[in-house]
């Protein structure tokens, strides 16, 4: 690729006919299939397997290096406002990944053959970690790391015939890692959670890989996620086990997943892993990439196109939550007193004329309960 | 007075619900018909006296909702307003809406309910409860009742203490709205509909109030709006009102007053999701208003389980 034009990624889904266009997309499909084909890549190996790093991984994980100690930088420091659950401390951390992700992306060494990249590339890196407002955090921004290490096999850098394997035992463990640290750390909320109605909080692709990497297991049964034993052994060689490790340690007040975490405890109930692997997939699609309130956050650029025909950006309304900094003062034609938060960009303002346009539209995203 | 059938039936699913046991989808539906006929002549601000218990989210969580009943005594012992969100996220949102209706349409004088942002087709078929319909009924008939019931909840309450000399206090689940001044104004609203995604009602039931701006903001909700000090001491003067009693924000104290006394968040969810570790409180205002927070915690769930129709999702058949 000699001079490829990169393009600044923005949101463009957002009505359930451009939900539908997604989903027979060359995007989707191609998304879906690089998923696959990491999931089909890690069948019957444990976490912690010696596998061959390329140079572009090696660098990858400095990016995650850099990253957590980005999040070490940031202590939580206001304990003394204890009645917001999220901790504040996490907008710094936001920021600091967000204002050195062009320093953060030139760590992968062939990104200095693509000029321009980065624009593409540090929306989805950035968008990661979660939401800098809420300080919430879901399978949407999960799906955001899939999308950046999508663009790098997209644009050449990674080769799924070398990188598979390491990208999800490596490279998704230290991003998990990373998650868990931002978790535990900033109490991030779990953004559109279900309850206990989802299949977790935060997370669906450590239970995507995870089952994949259960999938050859005959004798050990879905069901061996009930004692506690096997989830110690194996906690620290599948992912799926990890997952039920952090929810028994992080959920109180049941004894048992039937009541927290009622979906996990059905699934058990599958006679197979294999079953469990193939389901995941199919519930990846419907409950992720299917469904209009994680997909209306999802940003379209030159590297994931925006399926043919889909609704036109709402990103340039001003309305945008993290992209586009815009700042109004108090309109005098609005009956509003547009105010910013004294730390800059604390609560998105948006114009009164993009306020109206917005009124005008009849399409809006669901909104965040 | 509700009829002698009316009354027997509300009994038994009462009990029932208390002991986990599934109630059939006849009684839902007939629970429901009655609930909407009840529900649908209320006014959209009820007026309601003191002595009266002011009780925020519950989300399905219904362990704890006994608990709260156990604590601050039973319907019509004690006389109830709900602010909302029953549903959604909890293991037993459908048994805590009903186990509300039961006493709504037992004792319509003694337990209050308005609606949250949850009591909406929307939001619960993304948070939850339709999902929980779908596994304990195999089918969205539940669901569906319920939803018709939503758009029945009135959307608030204005208290006045027995002296009346005191402003009053006027209950909501979110907060405050650009386009409302006086509270009259929201009696104007229709409300019979699926919550909407902009104008009074949606903010009404979306806002939040923010301590760090004077006046208003955009949500990071997506819906309603931020509304801080100024605005809402302008709200209760011009309402002479001595409180703003709200839900809708997790609080980790289980309730949490803000400008100058005149806001309350009430949350009534302990241990929200099972990882929160917050404690959960409930509001009792006195003849003269005076404010007294009930605070408790959550309890380790004991009871049986409801049986599940379809145990296993159908992607991993």
């Amino acid at each position: 690729m000699t001079s490829h034009d990169y393009i600044q990624p923005v949101r463009r889904i957002l009505t359930e006919e451009d939900l539908t266009r997604w989903q027979s997309s060359e995007s989707y499909n191609g998304l879906v299939a690089f998923i696959v084909r990491l999931a089909d890549s890690v069948k019957g190996k444990e976490l912690g397997t010696e596998c061959e790093l390329t140079p572009s991984v090696k660098d990858i994980l400095k990016v995650l290096d850099s990253i957590q100690t980005i999040i070490g930088r940031h202590p939580v420091v206001t304990d003394k406002d204890i009645s917001r659950f999220g901790k504040v401390e996490f907008r710094d951390f936001y920021d600091e990944v967000s204002s050195s992700a062009d320093k953060l992306i030139s760590l992968i060494d062939k990104t200095s053959e693509l000029p321009g990249v980065s624009k593409e590339l540090k929306v989805y890196l950035v968008e990661s970690w979660g939401n800098r407002t809420r300080i919430d955090y879901g399978s949407g921004h999960e799906l955001n790391f899939m999308c950046f290490l999508y663009c790098l096999y997209k644009v050449g850098i990674l080769d799924l015939e070398s990188d598979s394997e390491a990208l999800v035992l490596v490279v998704f463990k230290k991003y998990l890692d990373n998650m868990r640290i931002l978790q535990t750390k900033y109490w991030l909320e779990p953004a559109g959670s279900h309850g206990v109605w989802g299949l977790d909080d935060y997370h669906f692709l450590p239970f995507l890989f995870g089952a994949a990497q259960l999938a050859p297991m005959e004798r050990m049964r879905p069901s061996s996620i009930h004692i506690p034993d096997y989830v110690d052994m194996f906690k620290d060689k599948f992912f799926y086990f990890a997952c039920i490790d952090f929810i028994n340690q992080t959920k109180t007040g049941a004894q048992s997943l039937r009541w927290h975490s009622p979906m996990l405890d059905d699934i058990s109930g599958v006679k197979k892993w294999s079953k469990v692997a193939e389901g995941m997939i199919k519930m990846y699609k419907a409950e992720v990439l299917g469904k209009l309130p994680i997909i209306q956050h999802v940003f379209f650029g030159s590297i994931i196109a925006a399926p043919e025909g889909v609704s036109a950006t709402r990103d340039l309304s001003g309305i945008d939550e993290e992209h586009g900094h815009i700042h109004i003062d108090h309109d005098p034609d609005s009956n509003l007193h547009l105010n910013t938060f004294g730390d800059c960009c604390g609560i998105k303002v948006p114009s009164a004329v993009a306020a109206s346009a917005m009124e005008k539209k009849h399409f809006r995203p669901v909104p965040f309960d | 007075m509700p009829s002698l059938s009316t009354v027997l039936t509300a009994t038994r699913i009462i009990q029932d619900v208390k002991r986990c046991i599934v109630i059939p989808e006849n009684d839902v539906r007939q629970l429901c018909f009655l609930s909407q006929e009840l529900l649908m002549q209320e006014s959209n601000i009820q007026l309601i006296d003191t002595p009266i218990t002011i009780c925020g989210d519950i989300h399905g969580q219904l362990h704890d909702l006994l608990t709260l009943f156990r604590i601050a005594k039973d319907p019509p012992e004690t006389k109830y307003l709900f602010l909302g969100d029953f549903v959604d996220r909890g293991f037993y949102s459908l048994e805590t809406f009903l186990l509300l209706l039961c006493y709504k349409v037992r004792y319509p004088d003694r337990i209050f309910l308005i609606r949250g942002n949850h009591e909406s087709r929307q939001i619960t078929s993304v948070y939850g409860f339709y999902d929980e319909c779908l596994r304990k009924y195999g089918n969205a008939n539940v669901w569906r009742y319920c939803c018709d019931v939503f758009d029945y909840i009135s959307l608030g309450a204005y208290i006045m203490g027995a002296s009346g000399e005191s402003g009053g206090v006027f209950c909501i689940h979110g907060g405050l709205s650009p386009a409302v001044e006086k509270i009259d104004e929201i009696r104007l609203i229709d409300r019979k509909q699926e919550v909407p995604h902009d104008g009074s009602m949606c903010d009404l039931l979306w806002s939040d109030p923010e301590e760090n701006i004077p006046a208003w903001a955009i949500s990071p909700r997506g819906a309603g709006y931020l509304f801080g000090y100024d605005e809402t001491k302008k709200f209760l003067h011009r309402n002479n009102l001595s409180l703003i009693a709200r839900a809708h924000q997790l609080v980790m104290e289980g309730y949490k007053e803000v400008f100058d006394h005149g806001l309350v968040t009430v949350w009534s969810a302990p241990n929200y999701c099972y990882r929160c570790g917050n404690v959960a409180a409930v509001l009792t205002l006195s003849d003269d208003l005076e404010r007294t927070y009930t605070v408790f915690d959550s309890v380790l769930q004991d009871c049986n389980e409801i049986p599940s129709k379809k145990p296993v999702a159908d992607y991993f058949i």
